[in-house]
């Protein structure tokens, strides 16, 4: 090893980064794809680099759970051992530093290109700005790890992390997307935001974190008047406290003698918990709690009802049932004789462990002396945030909040109905219900419990963290209420890849679509048609046009053309389709600037198309082409071959397995299953322009085909299309 | 003259079927006719000239102050605009006490005309001033701020044309349509299926515009820029002129229009930047401002909208000239009038600033000068209705654009030269989608002619022939009320409907409890008919909460009335005889819905007689086929239900459906006389819902008269061969009943329970022991400690005066407790022998008795 390049700094240079958003050639899901240029590092594999194992597992422990291609824990740190390129070193150093930063994410890969020390390496991201800066932070840990130089990795991380948690979808929304994608929904963000759409076009639904596009907005304004929401409920039979508004502390007094001590007062505009002081029965304590309602609910008005003695419960509901149940604790300290309440706090309560203030924490911690409530809670046993209780005393911090220990086995079946009627009597298809029960798991007639609240778009995550008990599957029960059993949220989407006619065959299987009575969204060189009308005369066939279709609500099937330019620079614009189509495996010149040299590496592009194709759907393989014949095995669907010759061996092989082609057959393209013709469309029929390339029109015919649109309906669409787009609308 | 007892009738009621307040007036005696009183009703047409003419009523020449009052306070409402025109005064049999009642369009206006109608007749009385002028601007100012705003007025009554019940949630424009599980709900232009997720995504311009963009709608393009230079690079991009306007920013502050050059789009970002952090550049869209209006997938109003203008005439100032237009009477200052005043304020200073005017500037003569730069109808805006106008590509975007966002009602803004032609040929777009639109400039445009919004909205909660009604079946009588309710439930029950009831026991919905009490009033009804899960009521409606409050609906399906007896409550709230209680009662027969049915008793000839006064058909019933209503009634081709060899039968025309009577569990066999009847209305009632005869026969064969079913309705049980029925009854109607019932029950000694509820008259509760003591062997006697106003002992005395003429009775024994007197009768009860609890608190009693019979 000659010394002196040793000494010099090791380097690595990214040259291009691209974010594909869709399914590509490395994988199914949205990757960052980095080039890169690993200099003379190229001759210093891992374990030639003296010390550099030890340093890089000391900075990143969790690497040792990076599988790699040993498919065993620890198999990474094997390779590092052995001995790996810094290319592929950096995919996982990048992966670590996304876990790290609280982004989950395992698949990576890298491969050598045809230039010497220049790589591809792919790794997940589940956003674009964090991948990329995920990238750049791994390459900069990289080299200092290479180079033995200082690096912060805590500074690091915590950039990455708050770049996640602004980027990335809240717990809530991810916990429901997490779903969906159990089911094999997929998803489309439609904003920065919580924003999501599930399914594409007309089966698609929108969530906004724990709002979906049924939730009736009349139904959130009910639910923010609490006085309508309590007589609503009322009048129904749910058990409210009676209560009472009132707008100055000494009304308030009044409305408390009259509905009875104990009462509670919180502010009428206020959200869960804050300003609430409970169980007052002294008109100090009343006037006092009426200032702090009346501060945290800025100058609307205070309720004032009956104290219910129980625990405070948080009952979830969606569409018609409870789906999950938290209750909450009080909180004590005990006093040492020498802490303060403050520090008390900190000793005794936020020393938990679920305890942060992250989002995706599942508790506050808290804070007294910055607690309005608390401080309130204190005063009214002579107390300050700074008292120093006596060694042995009980000190009540705070009674409410904190709904987080689940219990949703225990609920009554009485108590489940109530807070399920009451989110429909308000008209919410998913609904927080407070509750203050003394047993959930007795009868709610036999106990003297109430609903206190009814809250449109509620948190999850006391559900899905508890913080004591079973996190429970309330994304599914979401999931469930927008998608019937056995929906997917899809819609009938048909790829065209290609170099022979793909543009031509993605419009004439649009028409067919079209003609047999559907909505069709197009994405093609030649256009982006919606609705039987050109929207854009440019050429569409690239990822933005695709996602223009998909996030259409009217649109009921989709047809895409997508060249193997817009796989490598982009990715597919859907995740799964019903049929992909491969008229040809050609390199072109054009693929060259992706480092595809030649129709073997071109395949690997192609075959995107086929493996993306549904358990359920088909793809339709132009059989006088072996490369796209070899891709049927790839196909998780079934397979139509077409071919300008019946006698072709795959056809008839295909045939005799019972499976369907299309062939060209005395003139006339010829449907056939096993041994059976299903229909013969008489090439005499169509216009010269169409009759002249019969191979263009099988593949629209194999394609509408395995949409099971009936022969018939084929043949009236093959003879009225019109090349034309003026004349055809698709 | 004193009012008291002032209370909102909010149904349909004793006087008519509008809402209305009543109350009581007591007149001194001079006050009984005010033509004793000199020069009163000179002063009084000087104090309101518009009172219409007083004329006597009936042939009593006298007109009281009280009638005075009425007129006045219905005529000051008439003179505020609203739409009232019923009213009525009638003595009551108190000397110089009348009720009055006065009709309302809104409750807080009525109660304030009274007031102030009160307050003008004592002006005249004492010669005092009282200010016309001020009390019609206050109902006036308070009619307005009450009553619905007109775009969920014109909802309104466009749901109201269809027959569609409606109630308001809240003194906003929060408005239920339709009851039960059919009901609907609406606020302003918004209803219930409108999404929260979509209003969010017409606040969100720019993720608007690229779902619009997706839709294939055209839209300005633009983007969002992060500083000046940034906001000149995209005007370039995008290519002048632009519009420079802060991200989400509202009523076009910070906005800059048809910038054309560097300097002025510098200047223009400052200007946005002091509004919002976030600022945008799109293209300018030269051209009008319309406003398309999406309902469901429909365009179904279009208008274009002008900002407030006006046009110089060389000589007066700006100032002037719109004090001018602001004396078009069309000029309102609410939203209540097509137009509204032009308002010159700091936004019209300003944009005048713009212009390079000031107020005290004179354009010249045609000059035509913006007052505004938005053309909203409430800053003195116009509205044109083009709704005829609108080019199909031009709705097909409009519909488009609101199904992208997912509105089903949704003001889309266009800005286009025409819309006559298509967006693409001009170069328009869409600005920008609204949810909950204003309606107004459709409802009454400023020119043009008014669309039916409202009735294009109602047909989107309501598909063509549905009304959001359910089943409504209201029942009224003396006696056997509970039983028929229950079993009418139980019977729509079987037909597979959640059942919502109301009784006297409670508030019961699905089966479940949800109130408790005598729970007969409207109050209870409204519940009912206000729960999600409901699909059909059943009704009992008590005389109280009629006479309180009016009905809880405007019309019901079906009406039972089961008899008008004696001595039920007679004596209070001014009905002291029961023709007057028949009138009551009536009112429930009265407000059968056309196509209803009115369920009769044939055999009670107040019950009879309320025939005539129904909208909807009659379905008599009675046991005896050949009674004669019946029999006239069923030669006429109606609907009859009598009993004939142990059948019951249900016929019309040729039409006739029997159900034996032994397959009806509840009526013994067909032994308990009252039961029959019970079962007779009820089977009516079902029959008027067009219930099947199957359902209708499996529904009887399963209701069974046990506790669950109707505590204290006759509740049959064995005890050590003993037979014991414990019922509620507490009038001599349901005493004969049930004397008849028990008479037709073999049993070798009979033995009855009884205790007198103290609210009834002293006759009433003599008479029940009168007919108790000829056909029971022993009567127990007992007081309670609740004795409604009586003193200790006086119940007990007139229960036993009842007794003395007693052809049967030997044994009496007078306790106190009920406990102690269900012991007394039934801990020596033998085999083969009878007794009868009247139990007075049912629940406890009940409990009681079911304990003592479990133990055996």
């Amino acid at each position: 090893m000659p010394q002196s390049v040793m000494q010099t700094k090791k380097n690595i240079h990214i040259l291009r980064v691209t974010h594909l958003q869709g399914p590509n050639i490395w994988t199914y899901r949205p990757v960052i794809e980095a080039w890169v240029d690993i200099g003379d590092l190229e001759d210093y594999p891992s374990n030639t680099l003296p010390g550099f194992y030890e340093r890089l597992t000391a900075l990143l422990p969790g690497l040792v759970e990076h599988r790699c291609s040993e498919g065993t824990r620890g198999g990474f740190l094997q390779r590092l051992q052995e001995g790996t390129w810094a290319a592929h070193i950096l995919e996982h150093v990048a992966l670590e530093l996304q876990n790290l930063a609280g982004m989950r994410t395992g698949f990576g890969k890298a491969r050598s290109t045809s230039t010497r020390g220049v790589y591809k390496v792919a790794f997940r991201t589940r956003h674009e700005d964090a991948g990329r800066a995920a990238l750049t932070c791994a390459c900069a840990l990289l080299l200092a790890a290479i180079n033995d130089t200082p690096f912060d990795l805590p500074a690091a991380v915590e950039v990455l992390h708050d770049l996640v948690d602004d980027l990335c979808l809240g717990p809530s929304t991810a916990h429901i997307v997490d779903a969906a994608t159990e089911r094999r929904i997929p998803h489309t963000r439609l904003t920065d935001g919580n924003l999501v759409q599930l399914g594409y076009g007309i089966e698609q639904r929108r969530i906004w974190t724990a709002e979906t596009d049924q939730t009736s907005a009349i139904a959130e304004e009910i639910a923010s008047d609490k006085d309508l929401t309590k007589s609503l409920l009322a009048a129904c039979g749910v058990p409210v406290p009676v209560g009472r508004l009132v707008r100055n502390a000494q009304s308030a007094w009044e409305a408390a003698q009259d509905i009875g001590v104990p009462v509670v007062l919180k502010p009428y505009d206020g959200n869960h918990g804050r300003g609430v002081s409970l169980d007052l029965r002294t008109e100090a304590d009343v006037t006092a709690a009426f200032e702090l309602a009346d501060r945290k609910g800025g100058g609307s008005a205070v309720i004032v009802e009956k104290y219910i003695p129980g625990t405070e419960h948080r009952l979830l509901v969606v569409g018609k049932h409870m789906v999950a149940a938290a209750s909450g604790e009080l909180l004590w300290v005990t006093g040492d004789g020498v802490s303060d309440i403050d520090q008390l706090t900190d000793l005794q309560i936020n020393t938990d462990p679920r305890r942060g203030s992250g989002e995706d924490a599942p508790l506050n911690a808290l804070m007294p002396s910055r607690s309005g409530e608390i401080i309130l809670e204190l005063a009214r046993a002579g107390l300050t945030p700074t008292s120093i209780p006596p060694a042995g005393q009980k000190v009540l911090i705070q009674r409410n909040g904190n709904v987080a220990f689940d219990v949703t086995a225990q609920v009554h079946p009485s108590i489940a109905a109530a807070a399920a009627l009451a989110a429909r009597v308000v008209g919410l298809d998913i609904a927080g219900i407070d509750m203050v029960l003394e047993d959930i798991s007795k009868p709610l007639q036999s106990q003297r419990g109430a609903v206190i609240e009814v809250n449109a778009s509620p948190g999850l995550l006391a559900h899905i963290k508890p913080a004591q008990g079973t996190p429970q599957p309330v994304g599914t029960a979401i999931i469930d209420h927008l998608f019937q059993t056995g929906k997917d949220g899809r819609i009938p989407i048909v790829g065209v890849t290609g170099t022979q006619n793909s543009a031509r065959i993605a419009r004439l299987v649009a028409w067919l679509i079209h003609i047999s009575g559907k909505h069709v969204g197009l994405a093609c060189s030649e256009g982006l048609y919606l609705d039987g009308r050109q929207i854009d005369a440019a050429d569409c066939a690239h990822w933005d046009a695709g996602q223009r279709v998909l996030i259409n609500r009217s649109v009921q099937a989709a047809v895409f053309e997508n060249p193997s330019r817009m796989i490598l620079a982009e990715g597919l614009a859907y995740d799964k389709c019903s049929v992909g189509v491969v008229t040809d495996v050609r390199w072109q010149a054009a693929l060259e600037a992706f480092d595809i040299r030649d129709d073997e590496q071109t395949y690997k592009v192609v075959r995107t198309q086929v493996d993306v194709v549904l358990p359920s759907g088909t793809a339709v393989l132009n059989a006088d082409d072996p490369q796209a014949v070899e891709m049927a095995p790839l196909c998780d669907g079934s397979v139509i071959f077409y071919s300008m010759d019946a006698q072709q061996p795959d056809i008839v092989r295909h045939l005799q397995a019972g499976q369907r082609a299309v062939v060209f057959r005395d003139d006339s393209i010829v449907l056939a299953r096993a041994d059976q013709t299903v229909a013969t469309l008489p090439l005499a029929n169509l216009r010269p322009e169409k009759a002249s390339r019969p191979e263009m029109v099988m593949a629209a015919v194999a394609a509408a085909w395995a949409l099971d649109i009936p022969a018939e309906l084929i043949g009236a669409g093959l003879r009225t299309f019109e090349s034309n787009p003026k004349k055809t609308p698709y | 003259m004193e009012v008291t007892r002032i209370r909102a009738l909010r149904g349909p009621n004793l006087w008519s079927h509008h809402t209305a307040i009543q109350s009581i007036v007591t007149c001194s005696q001079q006050e009984r006719s005010i033509a004793t009183i000199d020069g009163f009703e000179t002063r009084l047409r000087e104090r309101f000239p518009e009172l219409s003419a007083l004329q006597p009523t009936g042939h009593d020449d006298h007109i009281s102050l009280a009638r005075v009052l009425e007129l006045v306070a219905l005529g000051l409402q008439a003179q505020a605009g609203c739409p009232v025109t019923f009213s009525r005064t009638t003595p009551t049999l108190e000397p110089h006490t009348y009720q009055v009642v006065v009709e309302y369009s809104e409750e807080e206006v009525g109660r304030k005309a009274l007031d102030l109608a009160l307050e003008a007749c004592e002006s005249a009385l004492n010669d005092t001033p009282f200010d016309l002028a001020a009390a019609l601007s206050a109902l006036r100012e308070l009619d307005e701020d009450v009553r619905l705003g007109p775009s969920t007025g014109a909802i309104v009554d466009a749901a109201v044309r269809r027959g569609i019940p409606y109630s308001r949630m809240t003194s906003g424009s929060m408005v239920r349509f339709g009851w039960g599980s059919k009901q609907r709900r609406i606020q302003a232009a918004e209803i219930d299926a409108t999404s929260a997720i979509s209003e969010a995504i017409a606040q969100d311009k720019q993720l608007t515009k690229r779902l619009l963009a997706s839709a294939g709608v055209p839209v300005p393009a633009g983007r969002a820029v992060s500083d000046a230079e940034d906001a000149w690079a995209a005007a370039q991009e995008i290519g002048l002129p632009v519009v420079v306007k802060p991200l989400d920013g509202n009523q076009g502050k910070g906005v800059t229009v048809n910038i054309t050059g560097r300097e002025q789009l510098l200047k223009a970002y400052a200007v946005a930047s002091q509004f919002r952090d976030r600022i945008l550049v799109e293209r300018y869209m030269p051209g009008n401002d319309y406003r398309l209006l999406v309902v469901g997938d429909k365009l179904v109003a279009a208008a274009r909208r002008e900002p407030p203008t006006v046009v110089g005439d060389g000589k007066r100032s700006i100032s002037q000239l719109v004090d001018q237009v602001n004396q078009d009477p069309r000029r309102g200052s609410g939203h209540s009038t097509s137009l509204t005043k032009i308002r010159f304020d700091d936004i019209a200073r300003g944009c005048l600033a713009s212009q390079g005017l000031s107020a005290e500037s004179v354009p010249t003569k045609g000059q035509r000068v913006y007052l505004r730069n938005n053309a909203n109808l409430s800053t003195g805006g116009s509205a044109t209705d083009v709704t005829d106008d609108v080019h199909p590509d031009v709705a097909a975007r409009a519909v488009a654009a609101a199904h992208m966002v997912g509105l089903d009602i949704c003001g889309v803004d266009v800005v286009t030269d025409s819309i006559l032609r298509p967006l693409e040929q001009q170069g328009g777009g869409v600005v920008e989608v609204n949810a909950a639109p204003g309606l107004r400039m459709h409802l009454a445009p400023s020119f043009g002619k008014g669309r039916p919004v409202g009735e294009a909205i109602v047909s989107t909660l309501f598909k063509n022939g549905q009304n959001g009604r359910i089943p409504v079946v209201a029942v009224t009588g003396t006696n056997g009320k509970t039983t028929t309710v229950r079993l009418i439930a139980h019977l729509l029950k079987a037909n597979g409907m959640r059942v919502g009831m109301t009784n006297t026991d409670g508030v019961y919905v699905n089966g479940h409890c949800i109130d408790t009490g005598d729970c007969s009033g409207p109050k209870s009804a409204r519940s009912v008919l206000l729960h999600p899960d409901v699909d059909a009521a059943v009704l009992e409606t008590a005389r109280g909460g009629v006479l309180r409050e009016g009905l809880a609906f405007d019309y019901c399906d079906v009406a039972v009335v089961t008899n008008v007896g004696s001595g039920d409550h007679l004596g209070l709230n001014y009905i002291t005889t029961v023709d007057e209680l028949a009138v009551l009662k009536r009112v429930i027969v009265q407000n059968v819905a056309p196509g209803g049915v009115a369920v009769l008793n044939a055999a009670d000839p107040n019950v009879a007689s309320m025939a005539e006064k129904t909208r909807g058909s009659v379905t008599f019933f009675a046991l005896d086929k050949h009674h004669p209503v019946m029999a006239t009634h069923r030669a006429q081709g109606n609907a009859v239900v009598y009993v004939e060899n142990g059948n019951l039968v249900a016929a019309k025309g040729s039409f006739q459906h029997h159900i034996p009577l032994d397959r009806i569990p509840v009526t013994l066999g067909g032994a308990i006389g009252f039961q029959i009847e019970n079962v007779m209305s009820s089977v009516a009632a079902a029959w008027a819902l067009k219930l099947d005869w199957s359902t209708i026969e499996a529904g009887l064969a399963s209701f069974s008269n046990d506790l669950d079913n109707a505590a204290g309705r006759f509740n049959l049980f064995q005890h050590r061969g003993a037979t014991v029925i414990a019922d509620y009854g507490h009038n001599p109607d349901a005493m004969a009943a049930l004397v008849k019932a028990v008479e037709r029950l073999p049993a070798s000694r009979r033995v009855v329970v009884i205790s007198g509820a103290g609210d009834r008259r002293d006759q009433d509760i003599r008479q029940q022991t009168e007919i108790l003591g000829d056909a029971f062997d022993e009567v127990v006697l007992f007081e309670d400690q609740c004795q409604r106003g009586r003193a200790d002992g006086e119940v007990i005395a007139l229960l036993r005066a009842g007794l003395t003429n007693a052809r049967r009775t030997r044994t009496t024994h007078e306790i106190q407790g009920e406990f102690l007197a269900i012991d007394t009768a039934m801990n020596p009860l033998k085999s083969g022998e009878l007794c009868l609890i009247l139990v007075d608190q049912v629940e406890a009693a009940m409990a009681h008795i079911a304990a003592k019979v479990a133990a055996g």
